[in-house]
Order: structure tokens, then C-alpha cells, then sequence
């Protein structure tokens, strides 16, 4: 028995530092090439992965070393590896933080050794603490997307219902698309007609019972915008199980549009259920992270906000863009 | 041969002893593991850590289980960030904000702890149950209170407690040497192993044994509150959901240390080590550039491997 | 004629302590043989090795003539051998006749159990151990005695050809006791071989043809039954003289009433319950399993309520207080169950010894000890109950023999210097030489003044020690002997007798 737990000891040991050999952080770049800390709060979306692997991929054909960190939304986990990010004297920090506040320190610490940080998507609240953010342009983005459905609706010539699936609207993020659906049904009171805004807290289940709801109100709602593209499985379940699932063009189609571009949402594009979703363009994001701490290390002024326009695409544009849609090249290595 | 391994395993520096050799293995691979940055760095987030788990030791030696500990920290981090801050706090730039804040917090702890303690003794309920339901409850009330959002602009004073390394180790420290006289020289430690070693002979022995168990939990809960203060002035941010992923690193360090999930064993200096050698793990794993993926589950084959050593022991400790 | 088993010179080491010796002797075909001595002097080593639990160092088995050398428990079982243990070993939640088929359902087609056949052969074999019961009912709604004859079914369904009893009677009550021997009296003239183990030196005189004293890993004597005298079955396990079983008092008891028990009633567990135990005195309470003896000390201790009734501990009442107040007070309780409310069996002999008297070395205001007065305290009591003195205070008390274990259970109650000491069945599964020290501690404390109600189902040892017994009879109070009128053929009457209230 002693014997067994010895080996084991060792074969724990050996499992803990044979991992990965070949990856062994490089001390800050010398030939010109840069180290850069990538921190993630959690990679259990297919954006994060998207958007983790776009950096991953532009760190590479730049010839850059990436030392990653996922800290499993926990902020405290996070500071500390931050905090070891700097001890390792990356040359600059791409940080996606739990939350707007807690990430506060982080750029501080940071700050305080001259290492720059862009944040990825998620933007920091007012402070003394100095970052770059490169955020996708919630508002206009959304605005674009539900103008191409109300568009749609008009060419059909009749007053369509319409319903809304809200995100949590403690994020930033959600507040955009709201505004932006908002910005894009005024003043086309003729055509839409809005009778459910469904709060969903980006919760599946909530998202899902109210659909279902909304449906039971207003059998005869024929618009649905979902603020997030990874809430689509459950509408569509909801409406499936009305009978109102049906392709564009036949009759009883719900108008359908979301938002992020998602794996799910190409593949509805494709087979003709999905009218149009607002793409967040990642590698746009990624490119634009590492030019920002370019400029930055460069002494170059950088704005605080870096807006990503996105694209909105539909079925007109599909084969044009999809090459450019994220959840596209998510469905292709499926 | 056997007689070495076998004093080694029941030494209470094992653990210690695979730090060091863990260490000496790493560091080649990571020259920047002994960095005096690297070291502050683990120790800043070693100090709640060790703190809380203390309190989940208590519990543990009793037999029971406190999985309420990170809602503990998540519902006082932000009732602290509430009543304090200086945008909206009900205290807002009051002079004594920050101990004021502090107190509530603690007493907050201390109070869920006590729900917990009495609902385990009265009811009869299996540990794991009451405090897997006051888990989801204060959890659920921490996230309500605010609408999930969290809330910065603390006092500095109040960042000054978990943000410097120099303070939080003061802090751990003063805890832990209470901790370890209490359980080894009081009346009360006595008491918490005996109950967790056979409650039925302890209550016929004179152990008020529902005493001991509440005080366990309150233990318990006040102690995740004080790691709370640290974790919340490190973050400078008062949020519902800090803490809220930690619970396996919780009963990790413990049960590495050497504490037993079955009651009536555990000690200060077990679980520091318990903690050190869990923070060594994460650490040196973030440093040698491992995925998130294959860190958890190397966490993972770590508490295992203690939970075998634990029963290894324990029949080494018997022949 | 070859014998059922013999065993050629088995030796066995635990690391360098030698636990059997060059250890030999036979089991004639269809005799029953007792193997006696103290605790620790190799009968569970022996009985292991047989089992396949333990493999020997050295010897040889021979099982009807053939070598047998189980690698494994199933492999001993297969051989025919089946083991009775004091603690059983049935699932209580499964039916009896599941229990008997536990390993060898009859099956259709190697899958599907025949539940019919199953029932029926289940029926023949309780019907052959003498147990009137559903083989369909769950084994948890019978009695520990009954329980004991679904084990002895258990092994004669699968054809076992040696049975070895270990301390079987220890939780049975005498009835189920007088069955159990009738049964091995009936097994015995089937031309079944068994070994008796026991702590119980009539019982063996009773049941046996041959006897074997194992003593520190070595025969110590064996011969025919009748070759032993009580005494020198004695001598030959402790090794020395052991003059007297039960010591003598050297002070009567006083007169002086310390604990008054008035007209205490719990439905349906005892009922009108009144006596006065006086300082010095040493009580014994006589009866069958389910009188209400266990019960009726418990609710003296306040662990279990009572309905109405008055306790008076020194004139002050003791009524519906927690365990806790009655200690503070001065009432002790060594309750039956050893290893469940006895002790913290993983924790040491220290922390074990100091548990009830703990409070007193607590210095406010953190209630820190006083550790240097608690070693004190502790050497000072193992010396007092004579703790065996190899043993250190550190080692968990689960290593210890029961004798040893039953000493810490007492010894933690002495600590906290008891006015009256509740004993429950004291000497449950210890062995002759602990037995007579324990006896001797009891009896110093009644000399010292402290009033002594002890509960046991051993008739002999209560004669022996007692001054007054009380008997209970279906939770009643029955009978009281003084000692001058000890008898053994009384006190069983009116323990049996049929309706209480005559």
C-alpha cells in the first residue's frame, strides 16, 4: 500500500509538471516579440471562446507569446492573476473582467507598472484607473438589425406584434440593445406593434416561460428580437411547441432577430429560420486589443473606447459575411 | 523504508514537506515562482483563504459541513459595500465607516452561522442539507439586494484591510493563533472533537452537544465574513458573487491538510498547510501557462490524492 | 476416524510480537469443542487464520483431513466453514429468505431469482433452526436472537460442515439463549462439528465435549470438559491464581438514602417504579432483555422522558433535567453500549478519559485548560483502574482489549467523582482477569460511600457483587432480595414469572 501511494504521489507530480512542457513562458519579449497576458473571467460561452481563441490566433501570426489566464468568474482569482501577469512582466494585458468594478484594482496594479490594459468587450466604470476598452457598438449594431426586421415586416404589408427578450439589464451590454431596439421601433407605431418585453437576466429557463407566456397573450405575435443569440434555443422551443416554428416565407413565420452571431444563429440563418442577427465582429476586437497596446507602449494617444460597428447579417448577405461571422467558424469545426 | 514513510505520512508536516517538494520540483520550469512578487502575490490570497477555511475546519471536526461559507461572503461583501461606500452608503463618509462596516459584516456572518447552528441541532437535518439550503437562500438575497450589481467606491481605510498584504497577514495570523489555542488548549476545542467524534457518548459524557455544534457554525460564519472584509477590500468592490466559486479550494485546503470530512479530526497547522500547498498548486500551474481546463482538474486529482493519504493514515495510525 | 479440524503448529507475528505460537490441537468429528481464554490471546488471530482472513506464518489446517488454506473468506466459506459472530452480520433492510440466498440465489436461466423456491427452502431451513417467522418479513422487525438464527440457517443452507459460535449469547435474552443451546444440542446429534467461544465459563461447562485454553498465543491446557474445574479454567487463562472472582466488601452499606426513585411511569416502557438506593450500597437490578432495566436507567440518567415519577439525587429533585445537570449533580451512567455511547472509539485514551470531568480543569474566560492538573488527573486514574501500561495516552482507545476499553468508560466516570454510578451490563465482552479488577473497583467505590445501581443479565455476577437485587419483570418492579436470601432458582422465577402483578 505504501508503495502504491508513493508512485502515485509521484505520478501526481509528474501529471502536474508534464503537462505542458513546451509552453514555458517566455521572460519578456527580447527580439522584438511581445508577451502578452490574456485574463478571461470564464470561457463557458461560445463568444469567450470565440473571441479567446481570435486573440490567440492574432498573437500568433504576430509572433507573439501568450500567457492565458481564466479565472472562473471569481474577481479575487482574477486580481491574484492579474497581479501575476504583472509579476512576470508581460508587455501588455487583454482583460476580460467579472464586472466593471472589480476589475478596478487589476488596472491599477497594473497601472502602477506601466503595463497597458485593454479590456475585451466589457468596459470599466469611471475611474482614475486608466484602460482602453474595445466594445461592440450595442446600440447602433442592434438599431441596424431590428431596422432590417421592421423593414421585412413592411414589405409583408401588414401590422405585425412584436416581443422583446431583455438581457440583464445590470449589463451594460443589455442596456445598449435595448436602447438600440427601442431606437430602431420608434416612430413605426404603424407597422409594429410592441406587446412584450420579456426580462430574461440572460437566464434560459426565464427566457423560455416567458416566450411561452408572451405566446399564450398574443397568439398571433409575429416578431421576436432576442438581445442575445444564445437565448434562441429556448424560443425556439417555445414557439415549436405553438406550432409557429416555420421557414422564412411560409406562411405563419415568426420574424426573428438576434444579437452576438453565434453558432446557433448561422445555422438558423442557413436553413431559413433566422431573418438577421447583429455580428460582433471578435477578430475585428482582437486585431484592434493588440494595435491598442501597440499604440499605447508606442506613447500614442488611444481612445478610451474603441467601438466595434459590427455587421448585421441576413439572408441577402449571408454568403458574402459569413466568412467574417464568428459563430460560422465556431459550426465549421463542429 | 517503511517505518520513514510510515512517520513521514503521520508527521503533521507532510504537508508541509510536499509544499517544499513540490516547490523544488516547479521551480525549474518556472524561474519566476520564487520571485519576491510571486510570493506576495500567493500570500494576498492566501490569508482569506486560510481564514475561511478555518471556519470550515470547525465545522468539519464537529462532522459537519458548512457549504453556506461563500454566500456568507458574497451577502456580507455586499451589505458592507451598502452601508459604507461613499457614493450611497447608508454610512457615506462617516468617520467610522469602515469599522462600522466591518462589524456588520461580521455580525451578519456570525448570525447566518447561528441560523445554521440551530437549524443542524434542533432539526436533526443532515448538515449538507441546512446549510446547502441557507447556501442557495443568502446566495439568492446577496444577488436581490442589488440586482446582482456590485458597488465600489469603499473608504480607504476599508481597501486598506484586504489590500495590503501587511495588514491581511496580521490579521491571519492573530486568527489562526487563536484558532489553534482554542481547538488544542479550551474547553470548547476539546469539546468540538469529541462531539465530532461520537455525539451520542459526548451527550451522555455532559457535552452540551448542541452548544458545541451551534458555536461551530458560528465559528464558521463569522470567519467566512472575516475573509470577506479581505477579499472585498482586495477587489475594492463590494459584489454578491465574490467568493461564490471558491468553496472547492474551501474544503480542498482542509481536507489536504488533513481534516477529516467524517468528524473529530483536524488542526490550525494542518490546514495551513493545506492552504499553502493548494495556492502553491494554483499558482505554479497559472505560471506554467496551463489552461484553465487542466488546472481544475489537476485541483481535482490533488484533493483526491489527500483524500487517499487521509485514509492511508488512518490506518497507518491504527495497526 | 479423521478429524473435523486440526490444527498443526500455526504460528502467526504481528511485526515482532509473536500472537500465536506453534499453536496445535484437533476437533473430533461431530464434537463441540470451547475455545476459551483472555482477551488478546490469539482465539480471533486463530479464528481468522481459519476464516482466510489472516494467513498463518507457519502450520498447517487440515479441514475432515484435507489441507485448507483459505486465500480468502469465500474460499473458507466454500470449504464449509461458517462463522456466528457477536455482531451479526445480516442486511436488515433485505427479507430473511434474501439474507439466506444473500450469495447463492436460486436463479432461472442464471438471472431471474426463483422466488417461490427461494421462499419454500427458506421455510425448511427456519423451520429446522426452530424460528417461527415469515421468510418473507424483513429481517429488521426480529429480535437480536432470532436475527442470530437466521445466521445459524444462513450457514447450514449452504452446507456448512463447521460451525464456529463467537460469543454468541452476548446480546440474547435467557430465553432466546435456552434456544440457541437447544438448537446446538440438536446440531451437535446431527454429527455437526462447532467451536464454542466464550467468555462465559458455565455455558461452556454446559455445551461442550473438549475444551482449549489459549493463553499469550499458546495452549495453555485442553483435555475433555470435565478435566476443568472452574477455578483452574480460571487460572489456566489468567496464568496466575485467581482466588476469589468477587472480591469482598470491607464496609457494609449505610442506611442513608442517596438516590429515591418514586413512582416513576413511562407508557409502555415501565411502570410504577419505585426504590431507595442508599450510600454505599451496591443495587443490582435482575430481569430478562426488554424489562425495561436499560430503559428504566436511562430515564433515571435523562436521556429518555418518563411520564410521571420523582428522582431525588441527595434530597434535590432530578426531574426532566439533561444529562448535563444530572453529571453536575453527580450521577454517572455506564451504559451498555460500549462502543456506540460509551466511547469516542478513534479518539485517545486521554481525551477519552477526560471527557466528563472536563469542565472541572476549565479556567474562565476562554475556558483554557489546565493541562498540567488534567495529566494528573489521568495518570492518577489509569493507575487507580489499573490501565493496562503499555498503553499511551495518546493511542486511540479502539486498540485497546475490551477489558481495558470497559476501564476507560469507567475510569472517565470516577474522574468526575460520582455520588451515584449507574452500571449497565459492566462487564459485556470482558475477559475473566478484567472482570475481577473491574468487580474490585466497583466494590472500593461502594466502600467509599457511593451508591451503586448496577443492571446485568449475568445472575452469578450480580450474587456476587451486589447487596439487595430488585428484579423487573415487563416493566415492573417484582421482586427485591436481600443477600442473605440470594438465589439463583429465585431470582429467575420471579424474573420469569408470568404475570408480574401476582
Amino acid at each position: 500500500m505504501k508503495s502504491t501511494l508513493l508512485t502515485l504521489t509521484l505520478a501526481c507530480v509528474a501529471l502536474l509538471v508534464g503537462c505542458d512542457k513546451s509552453d514555458t513562458p517566455a521572460p519578456a519579449a527580447t527580439n522584438g516579440h511581445l508577451t502578452i497576458g490574456v485574463a478571461f473571467e470564464t470561457l463557458q460561452t461560445e463568444y469567450w471562446v470565440a473571441g479567446f481563441e481570435a486573440i490567440r490566433a492574432d498573437l500568433k501570426q504576430r509572433g507573439d507569446t501568450m500567457l492565458e489566464a481564466v479565472s472562473d468568474s471569481d474577481a479575487n482569482r482574477q486580481l491574484e492573476q492579474v497581479k501575476n501577469l504583472i509579476t512576470r512582466k508581460v508587455d501588455g494585458i487583454i482583460l476580460v473582467p467579472k464586472d466593471a468594478k472589480t476589475c478596478l484594482p487589476m488596472i491599477k496594479a497594473a497601472n502602477a507598472a506601466n503595463i497597458p490594459v485593454v479590456l475585451f468587450n466589457r468596459p470599466a466604470d469611471k475611474s482614475d484607473a486608466r484602460s482602453v476598452a474595445i466594445v461592440a457598438d450595442n446600440l447602433a449594431l442592434t438599431r441596424e438589425t431590428v431596422g432590417y426586421l421592421v423593414a421585412e415586416a413592411r414589405k409583408a404589408g401588414k401590422k405585425v406584434k412584436a416581443a422583446v427578450l431583455l438581457g440583464d439589464l445590470g449589463d451594460i451590454n443589455a442596456v445598449g440593445r435595448r436602447d438600440g431596439f427601442d431606437a430602431a421601433v420608434k416612430g413605426q407605431e404603424d407597422i409594429i406593434d410592441v406587446v412584450a418585453r420579456i426580462p430574461t437576466e440572460w437566464n434560459q429557463e426565464k427566457a423560455q416561460a416567458g416566450v411561452v407566456n408572451a405566446l399564450q397573450a398574443n397568439p398571433d405575435i409575429g416578431l421576436i428580437f432576442s438581445s442575445s443569440d444564445f437565448l434562441f434555443p429556448s424560443i425556439v422551443s417555445a414557439l415549436k411547441s405553438v406550432g409557429k416554428y416555420h421557414k422564412t416565407g411560409e406562411p405563419g413565420h415568426v420574424l426573428l432577430g438576434g444579437f452576438d452571431g453565434d453558432a446557433t444563429a448561422y445555422q438558423m440563418l442557413k436553413d431559413g429560420y433566422l431573418d438577421a442577427t447583429g455580428v460582433q465582429d471578435v477578430y475585428f476586437e482582437a486585431a484592434q486589443s493588440m494595435q491598442a497596446i501597440l499604440d499605447l507602449r508606442a506613447g500614442k494617444t488611444v481612445p478610451e473606447v474603441i467601438r466595434d460597428p459590427g455587421f448585421v447579417i441576413h439572408r441577402g448577405n449571408l454568403a458574402e459575411k459569413s466568412a467574417q461571422m464568428w459563430g460560422a467558424r465556431v459550426a465549421a469545426k463542429k | 523504508m517503511t517505518a520513514l514513510v510510515r512517520r513521514a505520512l503521520l508527521s503533521d508536516y507532510f504537508v508541509l514537506g510536499l509544499c517544499v517538494l513540490y516547490a523544488a520540483v516547479v521551480v525549474p520550469f518556472t524561474p519566476s515562482f520564487l520571485s519576491v512578487g510571486n510570493g506576495t502575490n500567493i500570500l494576498s490570497t492566501l490569508f482569506p483563504l486560510l481564514i475561511v477555511a478555518l471556519g470550515q475546519m470547525a465545522v468539519l471536526i464537529t462532522g459537519g459541513i458548512d457549504l453556506s461559507a461563500t454566500a456568507v461572503i458574497g451577502l456580507t461583501s455586499i451589505v458592507g459595500a451598502m452601508a459604507i461606500n461613499d457614493e450611497t452608503g447608508w454610512l457615506a463618509g462617516s468617520p467610522l465607516a469602515t469599522p462600522s462596516g466591518v462589524v456588520i459584516m461580521l455580525a451578519i456572518g456570525a448570525a447566518v452561522g447561528m441560523f445554521n447552528g440551530l437549524a443542524v441541532a434542533r432539526s436533526g437535518m443532515p448538515p449538507f442539507m441546512v446549510t446547502f439550503a441557507s447556501m442557495t437562500g443568502f446566495s439568492g438575497l446577496a444577488v436581490w439586494l442589488t440586482h446582482s450589481k456590485a458597488i465600489n467606491a469603499l473608504p480607504s481605510a476599508f481597501v486598506v484591510l484586504g489590500g495590503r498584504t501587511g495588514v491581511a497577514f496580521g490579521i491571519a495570523l492573530a486568527v489562526a493563533g487563536f484558532a489553534h489555542l482554542m481547538l488544542s488548549r479550551s474547553l470548547l476545542g476539546r469539546w468540538l472533537y469529541a462531539v465530532g467524534h461520537n455525539p451520542r457518548a459526548a451527550l451522555i459524557s455532559g457535552v452540551p452537544v448542541s452548544g458545541v455544534v451551534v458555536s461551530a457554525y458560528v465559528v464558521s460564519g463569522f470567519l467566512a465574513a472575516l475573509a470577506a472584509v479581505l477579499y472585498t477590500g482586495q477587489a475594492e468592490t463590494g459584489s454578491p458573487v465574490l467568493g461564490q466559486r471558491i468553496f472547492l479550494d474551501i474544503i480542498g485546503a482542509t481536507v489536504i491538510g488533513g481534516t477529516s470530512l467524517s468528524g473529530g479530526k483536524g488542526k490550525v497547522l494542518w490546514t495551513v498547510f493545506g492552504v499553502l500547498f493548494l495556492k502553491l498548486v494554483d499558482n505554479s500551474m497559472n505560471l506554467l501557462n496551463l489552461s484553465i481546463f487542466t488546472i481544475t482538474m489537476a485541483k481535482g486529482a490533488v484533493i483526491l490524492l489527500a483524500a487517499c493519504l487521509d485514509s492511508a493514515r488512518a490506518r497507518l495510525g491504527t495497526p | 476416524m479423521i478429524p473435523a479440524l486440526q490444527f498443526d503448529g500455526i504460528e502467526k507475528r504481528f511485526g515482532n510480537v509473536p500472537v500465536l505460537r506453534s499453536v496445535s490441537f484437533q476437533l473430533g468429528a461431530g464434537r463441540t469443542l470451547g475455545l476459551v481464554g483472555e482477551n488478546g490471546a490469539g482465539k480471533s488471530t486463530l479464528m481468522n487464520i481459519l476464516g482466510g482472513n489472516l494467513a498463518p506464518d507457519a502450520g498447517q489446517i487440515f479441514l475432515h483431513g484435507a489441507p485448507h488454506a483459505p486465500a480468502h473468506p469465500t474460499d473458507a466459506a466454500r470449504a464449509g466453514v461458517a462463522f456466528i459472530h457477536q455482531e451479526l452480520n445480516l442486511f436488515t433492510n433485505l427479507s430473511i429468505a434474501e439474507n439466506l440466498f444473500l450469495t447463492a440465489f436460486p436463479r432461472m436461466g442464471g438471472v431471474l431469482i426463483r422466488r417461490r423456491e427461494m421462499l419454500d427452502r427458506a421455510a425448511a431451513l427456519l423451520e429446522l433452526v426452530g424460528l417461527a417467522a415469515d421468510p418473507g418479513a424483513p429481517v429488521e422487525r426480529l429480535t437480536p436472537g432470532e436475527r442470530q438464527l437466521v445466521e445459524i440457517a444462513r450457514a447450514l443452507g449452504s452446507d456448512a460442515r463447521l460451525i464456529i459460535f463467537d460469543e454468541p449469547t452476548t446480546s440474547l435474552s435467557a430465553r432466546e439463549m435456552n434456544a440457541l443451546f437447544s438448537l446446538m444440542a440438536k446440531l451437535r446429534a446431527r454429527g455437526l462439528a462447532m467451536i464454542y467461544i466464550s467468555h462465559i465459563l458455565e455455558h461452556v461447562h454446559q455445551l461442550c465435549d473438549d475444551l482449549v485454553v489459549l493463553r499469550d498465543g499458546v495452549v495453555a491446557g485442553q483435555g475433555g470438559v470435565n478435566d476443568f474445574t472452574a477455578s483452574r479454567l480460571v487460572s489456566l487463562m489468567v496464568g496466575r491464581e485467581v482466588d476469589q472472582l468477587y472480591p469482598r466488601r470491607t464496609s457494609p452499606p449505610t442506611d442513608e438514602p442517596i438516590l429515591e426513585v418514586h413512582g416513576v411511569c413511562e407508557p409502555g416502557i415501565v411502570r410504577d417504579i419505585s426504590f431507595t438506593l442508599h450510600r454505599g450500597e451496591v443495587l443490582g437490578i435482575s430481569g430478562l432483555m426488554g424489562a425495561g432495566r436499560s430503559e428504566l436507567a436511562r430515564i433515571l440518567f435523562g436521556l429518555d422522558p418518563h411520564a410521571e415519577g420523582e428522582v431525588r439525587l441527595n434530597g434535590g429533585s432530578l426531574l426532566g433535567a439533561s444529562p448535563r445537570c444530572h453529571i453536575k449533580r453527580g450521577l454517572a451512567f455506564l451504559t451498555e453500549d460500549r462502543r456506540h455511547e460509551g466511547l469516542c472509539l478513534n479518539a485517545s485514551i486521554a481525551d477519552n478519559l477526560a471527557l466528563v470531568s472536563l469542565p472541572h480543569y476549565a479556567r474562565p474566560p476562554l475556558g483554557l485548560l489546565d493541562l498540567r492538573r488534567w495529566r494528573e488527573a489521568i495518570r492518577g486514574i489509569r493507575e487507580a483502574v489499573r490501565l493496562s501500561p503499555q498503553a499511551r495516552d495518546t493511542q486511540p482507545v479502539k486498540t485497546l482489549s475490551g477489558g481495558n476499553q470497559q476501564k476507560v468508560v469507567l475510569a472517565k466516570w470516577l474522574l468526575a467523582r460520582p455520588a451515584v454510578l449507574i452500571l449497565d451490563e459492566p462487564t459485556r465482552g470482558v475477559d475473566v482477569g478484567a472482570k475481577q479488577e473491574l468487580y474490585r473497583i466497583i466494590l472500593d467505590l461502594a466502600d467509599q460511600g457511593t451508591g451503586i445501581l448496577v443492571i446485568s443479565s449475568e445472575i452469578e455476577e450480580l450474587i456476587g457483587i451486589c447487596d439487595r437485587i430488585i428484579v423487573m419483570n415487563r416493566g415492573t418492579l417484582c421482586a427485591e432480595f436481600l443477600r442473605p436470601e440470594f438465589d439463583r432458582e429465585k431470582l429467575l422465577a420471579a424474573a420469569l414469572l408470568k404475570d408480574p402483578s401476582a
